[in-house]
């Protein structure tokens, strides 16, 4: 029989130099399809899904409540004011659109790399790329204030013979985030094709033959298929790995091309672009760790993925740690009495609190990440992620409130304190992200069947497997 | 009753993988060119045995230059010649400031070819295929390994094909009807 054979033949020992750690032995080809599919075409959920969907859901409702009172009302009913005119919504905005990150480096630029451990993280991280991208959009649109005429920013033919203003990178903004959650999307969905496939062959009923044999597209898995696909997912990750460093490095040209001391500076896209991998990498690994659990994934997404996103965590994290301090050190070495005036008062002023969080939260937490103990202890690594994502959502906050509270003139100087309002955007967006993910989770293949596959040790001609 | 339907080919099941590229290297060798392996995962060995011109580059490159060079257009057509603003008397064609926008153009357009030039050229969506009526071949995203051989091959003939895909370690085979 089949998978007796296979079984047997993963039975051996494993050979010298073999990568044994990245799937679990025992996996043959069809219980990775059924490990995965029966997850979807299970009629049961785990129970905590189902109490994190309640609490999800709740979340959305008040985020729904919110922008209703917001649309009606008007941005008034955040604490948002002059001149602290961005504060949270392009806090979060700047948050989600980082996390979003982590997701396409794995896809991507691991892809290319030819790093096979990615294999299976890189589905839920592409999801979580979507899901982050969609709750980032939320807030420049809702930050309007009218958002019911957001496609003005759009150049396109019109009666009021006006056009956008091609100089400002709140116009480069608009044109990144959307090429970014476009490309994401196709990438994401190209991948999940063959596993929709697997889906569609082992569905029970009429409709999910019908639903999931839609999404295959008719995937057969011809050797042109694969090549073709294979063709496509590197073309698009090659796209997609400039795209990512573009996508925040032009976020932080949204600051860096206004002349506020604080924001001016050059250092910010790739002060941006690694405090986003790094916030996404916690991220992945918040979501990665209760859904290993919640599934039984342990033979699929082992201890190994989980202790090399920690790894990748560390090093971002240096590389923002390196950022803090040359930033102070430029503004220093600058002479400019203003640019010396934001270091001291970001770490005195009103917002210190805020700042030295930051440099507990992102700096000196995450170093327990050098200890192997700590890397391979789930419990150890969930809290750290924890730490950094809040810690990235308050340097974010840092740099919004604190540069623009104090700028150039002392009569226009005014102090910001966040409304309910804006807490409830906040938490109501973490709910939405939280929801689609579980919804995710229930209903798509979360672990690329076909490529978990490729990593077994009998998947190439002459029982070799892919290096 | 009509007439018995035009054959579409005659596919065979392999138990692994090893089987599966030795047949098709066979049926290389003895000259049939119209065919195709169908596995769970994409196995690298097959590209040499059933060779095939990918164009999904060129295209890609080209719509990324459609998309660049009409990020230009857009951006000086409206700053400079529908839209002119001075603002700070810079040059109306300040071109360092299209950069951002013709490379995320650049890169939607490359990126939406790949993708459905993708679709175009595996001739995607098809939901209906005659290989789907072998019962066997739901496998095929799972753990099955199949070789078909089409009738459109100039070899192809209903009585020798099957009779030669048997003799290849094939655990069964099938004779597939067209519509």
């Amino acid at each position: 029989m089949r998978v007796d054979e296979l079984q047997r033949r993963t039975a051996r020992p494993p050979e010298p130099g073999a990568h044994t750690t990245i799937v679990a032995p025992g996996t043959t080809f069809h219980s990775v399809t059924a490990q995965i599919t029966d997850i979807v075409l299970s009629r049961s959920v785990p129970d905590p899904w189902f109490w994190t969907f309640c609490v999800a859901l709740i979340a959305v409702l008040m985020l729904l409540i919110g922008v209703t009172v917001l649309i009606s009302t008007g941005i008034g009913i955040f604490g948002t004011n002059i001149p602290v005119a961005w504060a949270f919504p392009i806090t979060n905005f700047v948050w989600w659109i980082g996390i979003g990150h982590a997701g396409t480096l794995i896809s991507a630029i691991l892809l290319l790399l030819n790093q096979p451990w990615r294999n299976s993280i890189n589905r839920f991280a592409e999801a979580m790329t979507i899901f982050a991208v969609a709750c980032a959009g939320l807030f420049p649109l809702l930050h309007l204030g009218r958002p019911w005429v957001a496609y003005w920013i759009f150049p396109y033919p019109n009666t009021m013979t006006v056009q956008p203003q091609f100089r400002s990178p709140l116009v480069w903004d608009v044109f990144a985030v959307s090429t970014y959650f476009t490309v994401s999307l196709l990438f994401w969905y190209l991948g999940m094709v063959p596993d929709f496939a697997s889906i569609r062959d082992r569905s029970k009923t009429g409709i999910e033959h019908a639903i999931y044999g839609i999404l295959a597209l008719g995937w057969r898995g011809a050797s042109r298929h694969w090549r073709w696909h294979r063709s496509a997912s590197t073309l698009l990750a090659g796209l997609a790995t400039p795209l990512v460093l573009s996508v925040h490095t032009v976020v932080s040209f949204d600051f860096t091309i206004a002349i506020l001391p604080g924001w001016h500076s050059t250092i910010f896209p790739p002060y941006f672009v690694a405090g986003a991998i790094y916030s996404g990498f916690a991220m992945v690994l918040v979501l990665a760790i209760p859904v290993r659990r919640w599934y039984h994934l342990e033979n699929l997404l082992t201890i190994r993925h989980l202790e090399n996103c920690g790894k990748l965590m560390l090093a971002t994290g240096l590389v923002l740690a390196y950022t803090y301090v040359i930033e102070p050190f430029t503004s220093w070495y600058s002479g400019d009495k203003f640019e010396m005036f934001v270091v001291h008062n970001r770490a005195t002023g009103p917002y210190a609190w805020a700042f030295w969080s930051v440099m507990v939260l992102n700096v000196a937490f995450p170093q327990l990440l050098w200890f192997k103990r700590f890397r391979t202890d789930t419990r150890i690594l969930f809290l750290l992620s924890i730490d950094v994502l809040v810690g990235m959502w308050l340097e974010r906050y840092m740099i919004i409130v604190s540069a623009l509270h104090r700028d150039w003139m002392p009569s226009s100087w005014a102090n910001f304190v966040a409304t309910g309002w804006d807490n409830a955007i906040l938490y109501g967006s973490g709910g939405l992200f939280v929801l689609l993910f579980l919804l995710f989770l229930r209903f798509c293949p979360m672990i690329s069947a076909s490529e978990v596959r490729e990593l077994l040790p009998f998947s190439r001609p002459g029982g070799g497997s892919v290096k | 009753m009509s007439a018995r339907p035009e054959p579409y080919g005659v596919a065979a099941e392999f138990e692994t993988p090893d089987d599966l590229v030795n047949a098709a290297r066979a049926a290389r060798e003895r000259g049939y060119r119209r065919l195709e392996a169908y596995t769970p995962y994409p196995i690298r060995e097959l590209d040499d045995v059933l060779p095939m011109t990918n164009y999904l580059p060129m295209v890609v490159l080209a719509a990324g230059a459609v998309g660049g060079f009409g990020a230009f257009y857009l951006q000086f057509g409206i700053a400079a010649l529908v839209y002119p603003l001075n603002i700070g008397g810079r040059p109306l064609n300040s071109w360092p400031q299209w950069i951002p926008i013709i490379f995320e153009l650049t890169v939607l357009f490359a990126a939406c070819a790949a993708f459905f030039g993708m679709l175009f050229f595996a001739g995607f969506p098809a939901v209906y295929h005659p290989l789907f009526r072998i019962p066997s071949f739901r496998r095929v995203s799972d753990n099955g390994f199949f070789l078909c051989i089409e009738a459109r091959d100039p070899r192809f003939d209903a009585v020798e094909t099957p009779r030669f895909l048997r003799s290849l370690a094939a655990t069964s085979v099938w004779e597939v009807d067209d519509e």
